[in-house]
């Protein structure tokens, strides 16, 4: 669905300057250009607007419990550099999402390859495998609480069965926490994965897989040489929207550790409506709520070029 | 079990399949061929029904204990609720707040509000562009796929600020205006412009000599020719609207009357150690968009497959 950029003009048409545009000068059209006007006015109302709003208020030290909305240039910018808080918010947003997004898009691959069969148990096996994405994250995260809390499901299942002497803090510990966060996210996140990657599968014409069979092709060396550089725009999607959507993460991790313990897993998208909202620092946090913008274009950008050029190269 | 088995086999070989098992492929005749390609599918079979336990186990954990007391929750968080107790769900249903009925028609109103308006404005918008030249056209979808990508916490405070400038901050109408904004009409334009370049000019044109405007040819040809885009924008829209989070949280503020999502979030750690309470307001909260999904499943996955491919 990114996908959806230009398309050569059709070269076998005498005009190709006017092609398709039989719009502009129907009289007829006005109530469908004004239809369409009416959809982009909330877009630059509630999207492009808000976004020039908050690059304004991020050079600002606005803070409405102090009532204080001065221009203060690059203060808020350069406050970012000494900012502990912020760099480990910035160093656990990261690592989260190169994890979740490397761990998800492997599992995808794998589940798509397993479940790529078309007869009815397995199309129930992948109607279930996409019902996490179903649920809302905070349900998931409740859910998913009950089970790693300290006197949760798994912990005296665990212990219940000898596996365990006394209950692991699986989110009490900063390493654990991270890496149980890991665990839910990437569990929600392959359900999507898999659906998009045995979307892609369904596209590898079925004459390529059988004369692989006729040829003996088949295991890894099929994988390589046949799936992986034929899923490749199913790997540019998957992949990008794994990444954007770990980077803007929050209710999953605001319900299962709230950014504890000790602020171990705020994530980024946390720290900036802690800023807002508990320290009412309206102005630092547009900044950094800049700087994560930055970073998920900058993210997103250099995965999809990276991973089209290999599209392209096939 | 046995039914899986039973259906593996016949993937194992070719679609043919006119005799027994596996007996449609022409290339492994031999018994010992035959033998190693179905144990393959059988464990093919096994690996598949562990992967989609994985995935199942934690809803399914939600799903049983919904009907199981707080002992036997404990007890055994696994097993089957034999026989089913529904005090969790009546309690749930019955809290002098009236959370769970209240947060169910917040949640519907906004969602139908959201998906009634976003849909004809979305496939009217996308109309429009997918007739406009390549490049208009291209930019306008660069500056849309912007819109996919910006966090929500970049936008949430002057999108309460022009709200409050506009008197509908802590208002559904605020909700669902700010829902017609951002990556919600991206993703509609994105579908809806896949779908629409699909459709041959010579109809556009035909009806165009008949002296048809542009508002007629998109609702009376248009629109019934791009039903499927309609059907997975509106199932990922309300699902998407449904779950949402911060919006709600913030733009309708704890006062208004929460989202079901919302509302689960604020409450529900008072019952951090009644598991069935817990467990019974989680299941009310998921039933809905559970059931909608598995009822529309094939155009959801159908949605997914062609906005991905194309």
């Amino acid at each position: 669905m990114l996908t959806g950029a230009a398309t050569p003009p059709d070269p076998a048409r005498p005009a190709p300057r006017r092609t398709r545009s039989w719009l502009p000068a129907a009289r007829g059209d006005r109530g469908l250009f004004l239809l369409a006007a009416l959809a982009f006015g909330p877009y630059l109302m509630f999207l492009v607007l808000p976004l020039l709003l908050s690059l304004r208020s991020s050079f600002t030290n606005q803070n409405p419990l102090r009532a204080t909305n001065e221009f203060i240039g690059l203060r808020n910018y350069t406050e970012m550099a000494g900012d502990e808080q912020l760099r480990a918010s910035l160093a656990f947003t990261l690592t989260l999402a190169v994890g979740v997004t490397i761990a998800a898009n492997v599992l995808g691959v794998a589940f798509a390859i397993l479940l790529n069969r078309t007869s009815l148990s397995y199309r129930v096996m992948r109607t279930i495998a996409f019902l996490p994405q179903v649920l809302s994250g905070v349900i998931v995260a409740f859910v998913w609480q009950t089970i790693l809390t300290q006197n949760g499901l798994l912990n005296s299942m665990l212990t219940g069965i000898g596996l365990l002497d006394e209950p692991y803090p699986w989110l009490g510990s900063p390493r654990a926490a991270l890496f149980s966060i890991g665990v839910v996210v990437t569990w929600v996140l392959s359900g999507f994965t898999t659906v998009v990657y045995l979307a892609a599968l369904q596209g590898i014409p079925v004459e390529l897989n059988d004369m692989a069979e006729i040829d003996g092709v088949r295991g890894g060396q099929r994988f390589r040489t046949i799936t992986w550089p034929l899923i490749a725009p199913g790997t540019t999607i998957s992949v990008t929207i794994s990444l954007i959507t770990v980077l803007k993460l929050y209710d999953i991790i605001a319900v299962l550790t709230g950014g504890g313990p000790a602020n171990s897993t705020q994530s980024t998208a946390l720290y900036i409506v802690k800023l807002a909202f508990t320290s009412d620092r309206v102005g630092y946090a547009s900044a950094v709520a800049m700087l994560l913008l930055a970073l998920s274009a900058v993210a997103a950008l250099t995965v999809t070029s990276a991973l089209r050029r290999r599209e392209v190269s096939l | 079990m046995t039914a899986l088995n039973a259906h593996t086999a016949r993937d194992a070989g070719p679609p043919a399949g006119t005799g027994g098992p596996g007996s449609g492929s022409p290339a492994r005749p031999t018994g010992a061929g035959l033998a190693a390609r179905r144990t393959r599918a059988r464990v093919r079979a096994v690996l598949a029904a562990l992967v989609t336990l994985v995935f199942v186990a934690p809803i399914y954990l939600m799903l049983v204990n919904a009907f199981k007391g707080q002992d036997r929750i404990v007890a055994n968080p696994a097993s089957l609720p034999i026989p089913p107790i529904l005090d969790n769900l009546g309690t749930a249903l019955t809290r002098p707040d009236n959370l769970i009925p209240l947060g169910l028609r917040n949640s519907l109103i906004v969602v139908v509000c959201s998906v009634a308006l976003l849909i004809p404005l979305g496939a009217a918008f996308s109309f429009h562009i997918s007739r406009r030249r390549t490049r208009t056209r291209a930019a306008i979808l660069v500056a849309l796929a912007a819109g996919l990508m910006v966090p929500p916490q970049v936008t949430l405070l002057p999108t309460i600020q022009i709200l409050t400038w506009l008197g509908l901050d802590h208002s559904y109408p605020g909700l669902i205006l700010s829902n017609l904004g951002g990556g919600y009409l991206s993703f509609a334009v994105f579908v809806y412009v896949g779908f629409m370049r699909g459709i041959p000019d010579e109809i556009i044109q035909a009806a165009r000599i008949d002296g048809a405007s542009g508002l007629r040819i998109w609702w009376q040809i248009v629109m019934p020719l791009v039903r499927p885009a309609s059907a997975t924008v509106a199932i990922f829209l309300s699902l998407w609207i449904w779950n949402d989070f911060l919006n709600p949280l913030f733009i309708l503020g704890p006062l208004q009357g929460q989202t079901i999502t919302t509302g689960l979030y604020l409450t529900i750690g008072q019952y951090s150690v009644d598991y069935g309470q817990l467990f019974g307001i989680m299941f009310l909260a998921g039933v809905l968009p559970v059931l909608g999904y598995l009822a529309a499943q094939k155009q959801f996955v159908a949605g997914l497959t062609a906005g991905s491919t194309k």
